[in-house]
């Protein structure tokens, strides 16, 4: 416990000092250490405890009690006061009642989160009826507030985890309260963790990684002890959670992963240390940090394949023989197997995230100016083709004997809705220049060979036989006869005026492994033929796994900001550490309770005021350390290490990838890398007031509590929610940007 | 901190710092007897061989650059441009490109010093250059002389770098036979100049560094400043140059660091003296660039007068500058009662109507109002004369100006009616309103309000008057405040696919700007048409400079669309895909942008060898075991580790650039890969002896040394030893290198054509030629 035990063993740079302080006599080299306030020393002073004492004593579980009790209170307090769809519950709720009515859907998020809303419903009695339309009433059987508590638990638990971290990096009493109080009494945190949202788990399962790693470090002189082991898997599993949740949970991953890098480094390099040990670290590692976080990870998926068993608004982006398998599908039901000329078909592209073979009456606005051919996810009457044969070929005749097609035959797809051709030509494709533009042309009679295409199967799960294609099992390419050139949608978006389609294009490469240009038969309508069932085969759950997971990647990257669409809850990088802006986060009418996404401004304030003051803290040390100045002792290096650059680098691992990242992106979305600003504010605080007077420190300390405590309370309405007219409320409007009122 | 392993300390101190071929001058004692002892040949043959070597390299440099330069005598791929710019500045017309102006400004210089007067717009790939008598030669005279310059620069790198005879001529030779630097540097584009800039920089702060012994020194200064120079013209050429900042800045930040040292070699510095060698290097390196940097731009547009086809890129202010300005000079006061066309700025149409109605129902099932139908129509007709009515009562009170913020009524000319918004969707668009005309007697009964728009001069100033052309405005329909707008998509069959003008929500995009053309009611003589001389504006430098700059950027930015020969960064060094860069079907000829092969694949493979050998070097080092003696160390951080950190800080970037990307972009990187080559050749074939550690050792444990300090040159380092292994490696690798360079020359100097067979067999890895079938 002591921090004066600390410092003999220190990892591996034991001896680094004498190389580094041989030149420094009389360098003072213990000052922190011996001074370092025991909260623990007094008691051994005294005899009789008193009461204060006795307090003092019991801190380690008052505090926590104490702080979760407060932030309970803070996060459910008049929770269920707004009844309306607030915000993006209008997402999660919704996607909660698709696992209650077990109908599968897509969304570019893991589905832990959504699985944990799905499981408060199930809790709350609800039966997953309701639509969640944002803005809308919630119906009296469906027990919102319940729900709403659940998430709200997650938000809360928030604080003793915050406690126990800023505990675990040896930060001291005082500097551990209000590294607390700023997650506690952070209005934003509290605004968010009080809706039906992904952000108190995801917040949650930061928190949860943070500390894990911060107890795993604690016990890295008792490695492969049960305790060791214990916070490693912990450590684990909380990233296999936060992840899970929402991709963002991999910036904390990043940050453990750093960790373990330079952990291993150290252990690299110390040559006492038996080759077998370290193997078993490194072995030890990879189990716990990344196969087990994985296997959670794949568990959620799991849970959510096994849950999702009825065919429901996300089925089009899965292949087709996931499709087949689900419950209410039309897909592979009684369609006739084997496909002939005058089948009316919809064709999928088997490429990961790949839809359906797509035409509609608007043109290209460039390029040859003929209707616009792409994929699209959505099912409707726009994506039915008929096979025809070619110009050369006999006509259709519909009265004849089914005419059944190959691998190998020239044929002809006719656009249902529209009766136009399947074409290619010479003119380059809007967004991919280097392949042809496909668009649909000509009618049942007006055309040219460019609207050919040659069948070319690629393989076929049910039969070798490649004489006939058949319903799912068959994939094909198609090669334009005339130009042979292939078939492809690569997962490129058109712009606005292509719908924000996927871009379908004819490619001059021949590469027959490149599976955007395979194509299968997804359903299938011809009266003449037999009904079949070719949905009898099953597709494997890694291989769905795969394709879901790569499916919420394009579609995560499709969503750019809009310059057509100006979203004024978006908001931009730079405004969010110095708070320039706020949310709304549902209508601004005098009758609804309004609740606005705004933050504790010391909090942000200082805490992004602290990364600055870190910078410099660590640039100042540096510099003097290379002008022979030896003023830190190695617990104090360390100190700085662990419990100042490691939050740093958390707090950019987090906040970076948004600067760059060409996504619309909202205030929430700096919540995570917050509450590392906040860990950093606290090692400050700390840092500055060690050697300071016990009155100075208190008084600090009692000002920093003091103005969190009143701020919080000050905007508190903006969590709790505002009821009546808004200008009422004008007080808290700092700011024009701050929207919390319109006066 | 804590971690560094205490066995890997010291050591790691004295490597990790920035370029030092030698760490000390302790050991050259025992080396200056090394070799004396070693070396009886006269002290000049090898300084003699160097000299002969560097002669022949720039010869062949010159040779294989300027040979057969004429070929092709068509404009060739992306001459289009810079030669179109070239040509703009000699007839001092403004114009607009992302990139900065000193490489075109060469480019005019050498059009200036032949007399060339610019009235070639090189506007196709394929123009003949002689049938409009273009000095082709001595523009493209200009890259070639820079490209083999860049052969010898790359030699004296490594001469002064201190490697041996053969790692100098294979570095050198890399770039010589190269068939990507030829080709890049034989046509009309900035490249040349980029990479000749990036080598001098690279030179230039070798020099300085060596002079760190003398710091302050006459000539310590003048390299510096060089240094800074190169830099400058590095990024004033395209922007690209940041990089060369990057690699320069880490070494010199690396150089600092040891200079704020407290136990520095030479003596511990103090604060005042480390401040003023910062200052030095902020002053060199950093302002002096800047300014440079600077110093183009005005020449820009100190020679770019006039007016021209980049005014469209810059604010009205700015074009106003410009003499010839149409907007300078043909701008007009608009006065109530005139009759005027309307533009869109964006799409070019003119706000039209004609005496059809919008369909009572559209194709989704909406109304629209059944009025008459008001359009956006690209070409003149007298359908598109609006006449401007005052708010109040149509007095007829003639000789008023129009001010910015007032209020008007739009009398449509030919069917007299007047232009009204309402809250009525558009055809395209339920959120927008319709636009529609009423007839004069509804336009001042009921609908008096709705007929009223307001004019918002774009950074207008209140009371600013109205113009033709150089007023750009919104106008804002006045009780609903939408703003007049339209966009491309054309109307159906019923509004004869014109386009559909409606009233947009959103006032601010730059898409509701308008312009009017011309005042058709005023006679072309009319007194209010006579120009005034009025002279040219000016603006400050500084905010003319600003301005641009923001507009390069953003464009640049806007560079994504997709390119047939865009390649991505991962390609380069595998040499996956070159770029077509000029074709001719009778002969067959074909230019085709592509490296040599054989010589990429080796310098990358050497790439990898080296990050191999520096990771294998750091963990054995972690592990307590030393493989390389102290010299060899150094040498490879800091000299051949420079080399790889400019090829790192030439390559990684172009991986978060969003804009579109070719192969020519890896020409930096490749000549630092060159370099890397050359020296890490060095290192394998030659062995360094056992001695010099022995002395090194013997130097650290105590014993200072007298001997001034001097830097080794490569006899010195040498002396005693064989090169053999190294002449051998040069030679072998040098012979590949010719042939593949060799095989590959009728595709970078664009003749002879070659024969079906001849283009498939030069289809290594399916590179995508012409004329393969």
């Amino acid at each position: 416990m002591a921090a004066a035990n600390d410092r003999a063993p220190v990892v591996s740079g034991a001896d680094l000092g004498d190389a580094r302080r041989r030149n420094v006599p009389g360098t003072p080299q213990t000052v922190a250490v011996t001074e370092t306030p025991q909260p623990d020393d007094k008691k051994k002073v005294k005899k009789g405890p008193s009461p204060l004492e006795i307090l003092d004593q019991w801190e380690w579980l008052i505090a926590p009690i104490l702080f979760t009790a407060l932030a309970f209170f803070t996060r459910l307090y008049k929770i269920g006061l707004s009844n309306i769809v607030t915000w993006d519950e209008a997402h999660f709720g919704k996607f909660g009642s698709h696992y209650l009515k077990r109908e599968f859907y897509f969304d570019v998020h893991p589905p832990a989160g959504k699985l944990l809303v799905g499981l408060s419903g199930y809790l709350a009695g609800y039966n997953g009826s309701f639509e969640f339309k944002s803005g809308e009433t919630y119906p009296p059987e469906l027990n919102y507030t319940f729900m709403r508590q659940f998430n709200a638990f997650w938000g809360a638990i928030c604080v003793p985890l915050a406690y126990w971290t800023a505990k675990e990096l040896k930060l001291r009493r005082n500097a551990v309260w209000l590294v607390t109080l700023m997650v506690l009494c952070e209005n934003s945190y509290t605004t968010i963790s009080r809706f039906i949202l992904l952000d108190s788990m995801l917040l949650f399962g930061t928190v949860a990684t943070t500390l894990c790693w911060a107890k795993f470090h604690g016990q890295r002189k008792n490695s492969f002890e049960p305790e060791w082991f214990f916070w490693l898997f912990m450590t684990g599993l909380s990233i296999g959670f936060v992840t899970s949740v929402k991709l963002v949970g991999l910036f904390v991953t990043a940050l453990v992963g750093l960790y373990t890098i330079e952990d291993l480094w150290n252990k690299f390099g110390d040559t006492k240390m038996p080759i077998s040990t370290l193997a078993a670290h490194v072995g030890t590692r990879v189990v716990g940090l990344i196969i087990l976080p994985f296997l959670v990870y794949l568990l959620s998926f799991a849970i959510h394949f096994a849950v999702l068993t009825n065919s429901g608004p996300g089925d089009a982006q899965m292949s087709s023989l996931f499709q087949a398998n689900l419950r209410g599908t039309e897909v592979g039901r009684n369609s006739p197997l084997e496909v002939a000329f005058g089948s009316k078909v919809t064709i999928k592209n088997m490429g990961y995230g790949g839809g359906l073979l797509h035409s509609h009456v608007q043109t290209y606005p460039e390029g040859s100016g003929q209707q616009q051919v792409t994929c699209y996810h959505h099912k409707d009457a726009n994506n039915d083709w008929f096979f025809y044969p070619n110009r050369r070929d006999a006509d259709y005749d519909a009265a004849a004997e089914p005419r059944f097609i190959g691998d190998g035959q020239t044929i002809r797809l006719l656009h249902s809705q529209t009766g136009r051709n399947l074409h290619s030509h010479q003119i380059g494709a809007p967004i991919t220049k280097a392949d042809w533009e496909v668009s649909s042309y000509g009618n049942i009679t007006v055309g040219d060979e460019k609207d050919h295409w040659k069948i070319e199967v690629v393989s076929d799960a049910a039969s070798r036989d490649r004489s006939k294609i058949r319903t799912l099992t068959t994939a094909f390419r198609l090669k334009h006869e005339v130009l042979g050139c292939y078939l492809r949608a690569g997962n490129v978006n058109l712009p606005q005026w292509g719908f924000k389609q996927i871009e379908v294009t004819c490619t001059k490469e021949n590469k027959p492994r490149d599976t955007y240009t395979h194509w299968n038969i997804e359903s299938h309508i011809n009266e003449k033929l037999p009904p079949g069932d070719p949905g009898q085969y099953r597709s494997p759950f890694f291989k769905d796994f795969v394709h879901l997971n790569v499916a919420m990647m394009t579609s995560n990257n499709a969503l750019v900001p809009d310059p057509d669409k100006q979203d004024d809850l978006a908001s931009q990088w730079w405004q969010w550490p110095i708070l320039h802006v706020g949310l709304r986060m549902c209508g601004w009418d005098d009758k609804i309770v309004k609740y606005f996404l705004l933050g504790n401004p010391l909090v942000y304030w200082g805490s992004t005021a602290g990364l600055g003051v870190f910078g410099l803290l660590v640039g100042w040390y540096i510099l003097r350390w290379q002008r022979g100045y030896r003023e830190l002792s190695q617990f104090d290096i360390d100190q700085i290490h662990y419990a100042g650059i490691y939050p740093v680098i958390g707090w950019f691992l987090h906040y970076l990838p948004f600067v760059v990242m060409a996504r619309v992106t909202y205030v929430h979305h700096y919540y995570p890398a917050l509450y590392f600003a906040i860990l950093t504010f606290g090692f400050l605080t700390d840092w500055f007031t060690r050697n300071q007077k016990k009155v100075v420190q208190y008084g600090i300390y009692a000002l920093l509590d003091a103005t969190v405590i009143g701020l919080y309370i000050y905007f508190i309405p903006i969590c709790w929610g505002m009821t009546g007219p808004n200008r009422q409320y004008s007080y808290m409007k700092w700011f024009d940007t701050w929207r919390m009122s319109d006066a | 901190m804590t971690t560094t392993a205490p066995q890997g300390t010291l050591r790691q101190r004295s490597v990790a710092g920035s370029k030092k071929p030698k760490d000390g001058a302790s050991s050259d004692v025992e080396l200056d007897k090394l070799v004396k002892a070693a070396n009886k040949a006269p002290k000049a043959v090898s300084e003699r061989d160097h000299k002969a070597a560097f002669t022949l390299i720039t010869i062949l440099a010159f040779v294989t650059r300027f040979w057969g330069i004429s070929h092709p005598n068509e404009v060739v791929f992306d001459e289009v441009h810079f030669g179109k710019f070239a040509s703009y500045y000699l007839e001092k017309t403004y114009f607009f490109d992302v990139h900065p102006p000193f490489g075109k400004l060469l480019f005019a210089f050498v059009g200036w010093l032949v007399g060339f007067d610019g009235h070639f717009h090189f506007e196709n790939i394929g123009d003949s250059y002689i049938a409009n008598k273009v000095p082709y030669v001595a523009f493209r005279s200009l890259p070639a002389l820079l490209g083999a310059l860049t052969v010898s620069v790359v030699y004296l790198i490594m001469w002064e770098s201190g490697y041996s005879l053969p790692a100098c001529i294979l570095a050198a030779g890399l770039v010589l036979l190269d068939n990507a630097h030829i080709g890049q540097t034989r046509l009309i584009l900035l490249d040349a100049t980029l990479v000749f800039a990036m080598a001098c920089s690279l030179l230039c702060y070798i020099k300085f560094y060596k002079l760190r012994h003398e710091p302050f020194s006459r000539k310590w200064w003048k390299w510096l400043i060089l240094t800074g120079f190169a830099l400058s013209c590095d990024i004033s050429t395209k922007y690209v140059g940041l990089f060369a900042f990057i690699t320069i800045g880490s070494a010199v930040v690396i150089d600092l660091w040891e200079l704020l040292d407290i136990k520095r070699p030479g003596g511990a510095l103090t604060l005042p003296q480390f401040g003023k060698h910062f200052a030095a290097r902020a002053f060199g390196l950093i302002i002096l660039p800047f300014l440079f940097y600077l110093f183009w731009f005005q020449v820009h547009f100190t020679i770019l007068t006039r007016s021209g086809p980049g005014d469209d890129f810059m604010t009205p202010e700015f074009q106003e500058t410009l003499s010839d300005n149409i907007m300078l000079s043909n701008a007009i006061t608009i006065d109530y009662y005139d009759t005027i066309s309307i533009k869109h700025k964006e799409t070019k149409a003119y706000l039209h109507s004609h005496p059809e109605r919008y369909p009572l129902r559209y194709d989704d099932g909406r109304v629209s109002s059944q009025g008459q139908q008001v359009t956006g129509y690209p070409f003149n007709d007298t359908n598109n004369y609006w006449q401007i009515l005052p708010a109040g009562a149509d007095d007829k009170q003639l000789d008023r100006h129009i001010k910015n913020h007032d209020l008007i009524r739009l009398r449509h000319i030919v069917t007299n009616t007047i232009l009204l918004s309402h809250d009525v969707a558009s055809p395209y668009f339920p959120t927008n309103q319709e636009f529609t005309t009423v007839s004069l007697a509804d336009a001042y009964g009921d609908r008096a309000a709705d007929t009223l728009f307001e004019v918002r001069i774009e950074h207008g100033k209140p009371n600013q008057e109205w113009k033709t052309i150089s007023g750009h405005f919104k106008l804002i329909h006045n009780p609903s405040k939408v703003a007049m707008w339209t966009h491309t998509k054309p109307l159906p069959e019923w509004g004869f696919k014109q386009q559909e003008i409606n009233g947009n929500k959103q006032i601010a995009p730059s898409s509701n700007v308008w312009l009017v053309e011309d005042i058709s009611s005023l006679p072309a003589d009319h007194p209010r048409r006579a120009k005034k001389e009025k002279k040219v504006k000016t603006l400050p430098f500084l905010r003319k400079w600003f301005e641009l700059q923001r507009s390069m950027f953003w464009h640049n930015n806007q560079l994504t669309a997709s390119h047939p020969y865009a390649s991505l960064p991962y390609s380069w060094p595998f040499l996956l895909r070159g770029v077509s860069f000029w074709t001719q079907n009778d002969t067959r000829q074909q230019i085709y942008f592509l490296g040599n092969p054989i010589g990429w694949w080796i310098a990358s493979s050497v790439l990898a060898i080296f990050a191999g050998i520096i990771l294998a070097d750091q963990f054995s080092l972690r592990r307590g075991m030393d493989a390389l003696d102290h010299r060899s160390r150094s040498r490879l951080y800091n000299s051949t580790g420079f080399f790889f950190l400019a090829w790192a800080t030439h390559y990684f970037p172009f991986y978060v650039m969003g804009r579109q990307l070719f192969l020519h972009h890896y020409l930096p990187a490749h000549l630092a890969s060159a370099l890397v080559t050359g020296a890490l050749v060095e290192f394998i074939f030659s062995q360094d002896a056992v001695e010099h550690e022995v002395a090194y050792q013997a130097a650290k444990a105590g014993k200072k040394s007298q001997t001034p300090k001097h830097h080794l040159t490569a006899r010195e380092r040498f002396a005693g030893q064989s090169l053999f292994g190294s002449w051998v490696a040069t030679g072998v690798i040098l012979t590949l290198v010719a042939a593949g360079w060799y095989f590959f020359l009728p595709l970078t100097y664009g003749y002879p054509g070659l024969t079906v067979e001849q283009v498939v067999r030069r289809k290594w890895l399916g590179y995508d030629l012409h004329f393969a079938k």
